[in-house]
């Protein structure tokens, strides 16, 4: 496809699971070649994580790993063969970008550690994203998006008060803080490198961006001293500010009165409900002060409603309100998600047609597109070779039978 | 003197005309090295409304929040809603990359500062629209908050309890997924214009933003016909949720995630630790995902971590996993997180100043490393107005000439 924003750029793509491959894959779907270098002998986990098309697993079935890799093509090498580096080096020869979220050491085990990469091409980015960074006393210390959200104290502030702490119920830090920072980061270097012929290498701590997301609340705690505990759904200053039981089973409206013109509007949409005229809810101070109460007497109103009806009724008269959407309603219901076209099914080799995200903008000029769904492991082992590496056919098959591309 | 190290987005020129769904976005760009001129009203943007505040004391300065997503940025005022500031604005606009603004849809357009005016004046402008729902379709005016884009974008049925309503997550991340999406988009386009010379509009949903974090949940609906829940409280698969240990909670993933591999790590270590009962986690059955998923392997696990992991502290827990090779992390309250030995050792926090204060305040430094153009704070956020004569007089305007505007209300 001509005309997206990195073609012409190449990534050597080590990265795996969670942020990395995410990572990678905003950059192949905008036209980056992304090659993603797997192992059958270490084979990325996430190939292995549920879903999986007809519930039946397989490294090529998992929904999680399509979804991640879209627009990559896949090469299978064993890093421990010998033969392997000299595949490599001509890999990363043709590349701008090499990355990858190890701990630190694999990469260095490989002969593949950032000194290594830029002998073989002086200008390369390299992208190293482990959780705890390259270097300190914690650098070994491993762990998935979960145990990020644990460590950053997104966990800790999210939640009920005096419940365990709940977090955000996914990997939440994999999906969007890592690899937004990893992505934005890789571009601002490939604009140095276009200016100045430089390289560099780039140390991502998985923790830091999601800390970074947190700085006015650590600002209140070293300015002012406040420790921050879990508090629900409410707001900082405003209320009524929370989560509403609906008509069905587990049918629920946020709500969000920003302030006393919303109020008014909500009572009103409500049908003005008695003990909402009593004085003592007048003012944002005092409805906040007394908001669980508050949410109790709402969520009675609340609950007579159809949650679609009730946004509606909401949005009509300029109060913030949403459904809060299960899966299947972003899907097959949300009729902004379908008008962005934010739905994109693709044809995979094994799973069949499948459901993928699309990237969450939109450009005036350039398409924004999934170039591919997500490769078989190795599925472009023969044409990388050959293609790029400049290795003959029977080389291939020789290199195959040894179990150097496996 | 030596000199500053380069920077990545040296001779980049940013302004930033929007709030809190795209400060963060302008604050990526401003540390990594452009020219982010953030472009306030007269009154003062947003943030400088929202808590937390210096000493709790709500003040035009004295909002940390603006102080830590404005740093880097040098600051104008100027009233967008006269024709005098749409015109100024304009002329900014010539020697202007990137505007980000996050108005509702249609308001930049009856200011006639929408992207097809003011790509006449720049065509290598990129445009960077932050909005709730984007710029067009069914919802494009709907209000929203971060609450409403978290309900929407379906992340917040994923949060929580099942025996209660769902939670959102703590601190305004719908609006930064929309600020991540949008530098990262922004900075696309950016490449792009730098190459082809022709910017373009970018149009980011936070919605969609918010979409992106449903994990796995799209493709269990989609590939299962599973609708997937709220599950905080209790174990994932065995072996895998949050425990109460001594002082606190421990966030352990005994497995790890799809194929099990740390299962025989965290067995052995428990082993080790003579935990009662450890060999009952021995079988043949507890090596498959499937058993792990279910109630009854969540129910021994349970049965024999919980009595044991209450004895111990989350520093010994985390060590000692760790050093086994664990998925095994503390609960940390923000606190912790000060004195963290790991992030003191990458020197995380910095110390920034604020026009108020006499000592330098301490806020997260930088989320990355780049060995060749550091990231760094190039200056604390900016005071209101702080740079009109600097930036006024770079279009052209005299002293003279911004009394006049002040006088006026425009600046």
């Amino acid at each position: 496809m001509s005309g997206l924003p990195l073609q012409g750029i190449r990534i050597a793509d080590f990265s795996w699971l969670g942020a990395g491959s995410y990572a990678t894959k905003i950059l192949a779907d905008m036209g980056a070649d992304v090659i993603k270098i797997e192992s059958s002998t270490r084979l990325d986990s996430l190939r292995m994580g549920a879903p999986y098309k007809d519930g039946k697993p397989g490294v090529n079935r998992s929904g999680y790993f399509a979804d991640r890799n879209t627009s990559k093509r896949s090469v299978t090498i064993d890093m421990k063969h010998p033969r392997a580096l000299g595949l490599i080096r001509k890999l990363i020869e043709q590349s701008d970008i090499v990355a990858n979220n190890f701990t630190p050491g694999v990469m260095e085990k490989f002969g593949l550690g950032y000194p290594q990469v830029s002998a073989m091409k002086p200008d390369i980015i390299y992208l190293a994203m482990s959780m705890q960074g390259a270097e300190g006393p914690e650098r070994d210390y491993l762990g998935y998006g979960s145990s990020i959200v644990s460590l950053t104290a997104l966990q800790h502030l999210t939640g009920m008060p005096g419940r365990e702490p709940a977090g955000t119920g996914t990997n939440y830090p994999d999906h969007i803080p890592n690899p937004c920072h990893a992505a934005f980061a890789l571009l601002a270097a490939l604009r140095y490198r276009r200016r100045t012929g430089r390289g560099q290498y780039i140390d991502l701590a998985q923790l830091e961006p999601t800390i970074a997301l947190l700085g006015p609340t650590l600002l209140d705690l070293t300015v002012n001293g406040r420790n921050h505990e879990c508090n629900g759904n409410q707001h900082d200053w405003a209320a009524p500010h929370g989560v509403y039981p609906c008509v069905g089973d587990d049918r629920w409206i946020a709500i969000a009165a920003m302030d006393d013109m919303q109020w008014a509007a909500l009572v009103e949409v409500l049908g003005s409900p008695a003990w909402a005229a009593e004085a003592r809810w007048n003012g944002a101070v005092a409805r906040r002060r007394d908001c669980e109460e508050l949410d109790q007497l709402l969520g009675r109103e609340t609950v007579r409603w159809g949650a679609e009806k009730l946004m509606a009724a909401l949005q009509a008269r300029g109060v913030p309100a949403g459904v809060v959407q299960n899966t299947e309603d972003v899907i097959k219901h949300d009729p902004q998600l379908a008008h962005r076209g934010h739905w994109i099914r693709l044809n995979h080799a094994e799973m069949g047609e499948a459901l993928y995200n699309a990237p969450p903008f939109r450009f005036s000029r350039t398409p924004v597109e999934l170039r591919a769904p997500a490769p078989l492991l190795g599925e472009h082992t023969r044409e990388v070779c050959v293609g790029l590496l400049g290795i003959s056919e029977t080389e291939v098959d020789e290199l195959i039978a040894q179990g150097v591309l496996k | 003197m030596p000199s500053a190290p380069p920077a990545a987005l040296a001779g980049l020129r940013v302004l930033d005309l929007s709030g809190p769904m795209g400060n963060y976005c302008g604050k990526l760009f401003a540390d990594l090295g452009a020219d982010v001129i953030l472009v306030e009203p007269p009154s003062g943007t947003r943030l400088r409304f929202e808590p937390p505040f210096l000493e709790d004391t709500p003040g035009l300065e004295r909002s940390l929040a603006f102080a830590y997503h404005n740093t880097s940025k040098r600051g104008i005022s100027l009233n967008l809603d006269t024709v005098t500031g749409q015109e100024l604005l304009r002329r900014l606009v010539a020697g202007t990359d990137v505007i980000i603004e996050t108005e509702k849809p249609g308001v930049m357009r009856r200011r006639a500062l929408n992207y097809e005016a003011l790509a006449r004046v720049r065509p290598g402008l990129v445009y960077t629209s932050i909005t709730p729902f984007g710029q067009t379709g069914p919802y494009a005016q709907y209000e929203s908050s971060d609450l409403i884009a978290l309900a929407l974008g379906g992340l917040l049925y994923l949060g929580g309890y099942p025996d209660t309503a769902p939670v959102r997550v703590y601190g305004n991340q719908a609006y930064l997924c929309a600020s991540m999406y949008g530098a990262v988009a922004a900075m696309l386009a950016v490449l792009d214009a730098e190459s082809s010379g022709s910017g373009q509009h970018v149009d980011v949903s936070m919605q969609e933003c918010v979409v992106l974090g449903l994990e796995n949940a799209v493709q269990f609906y989609d590939l299962e016909g599973i609708v997937r829940k709220r599950y905080a409280g209790e174990q994932r698969w065995a072996g895998t949720g949050v425990f109460k240990c001594a002082d606190g909670h421990i966030y352990l993933m005994a497995g790890g995630i799809g194929a099990n591999k740390f299962w025989g790590r965290s067995v052995g270590w428990l082993r080790d630790e003579n935990m009662p009962g450890a060999e009952r986690l021995l079988g043949e059955e507890w090596t498959r995902v499937e058993y792990l998923r279910s109630d009854e392997a969540k129910r021994i696990f349970a049965e024999l971590f919980v009595p044991w992991v209450r004895t111990k502290t989350k520093a010994y827990l985390y060590r000692e996993g760790q050093r086994r090779h664990i998925p095994i992390a503390p609960i940390n309250a923000p606190a912790d997180l000060l004195e963290n030995r790991q992030l003191k050792f990458r020197k995380y926090f910095v110390e920034v100043m604020h026009p108020l204060r006499d000592t330098p305040m301490l806020m997260p430094g930088a989320p990355y490393k780049l060995s060749e153009t550091p990231w760094r704070i190039q200056r604390p956020a900016p005071r209101l107005g702080e740079h009109n004569a600097e930036v006024y007089r770079e279009i052209g305007i005299s002293g003279g000439e911004l009394a006049r505007l002040f006088s006026a209300g425009v600046v």
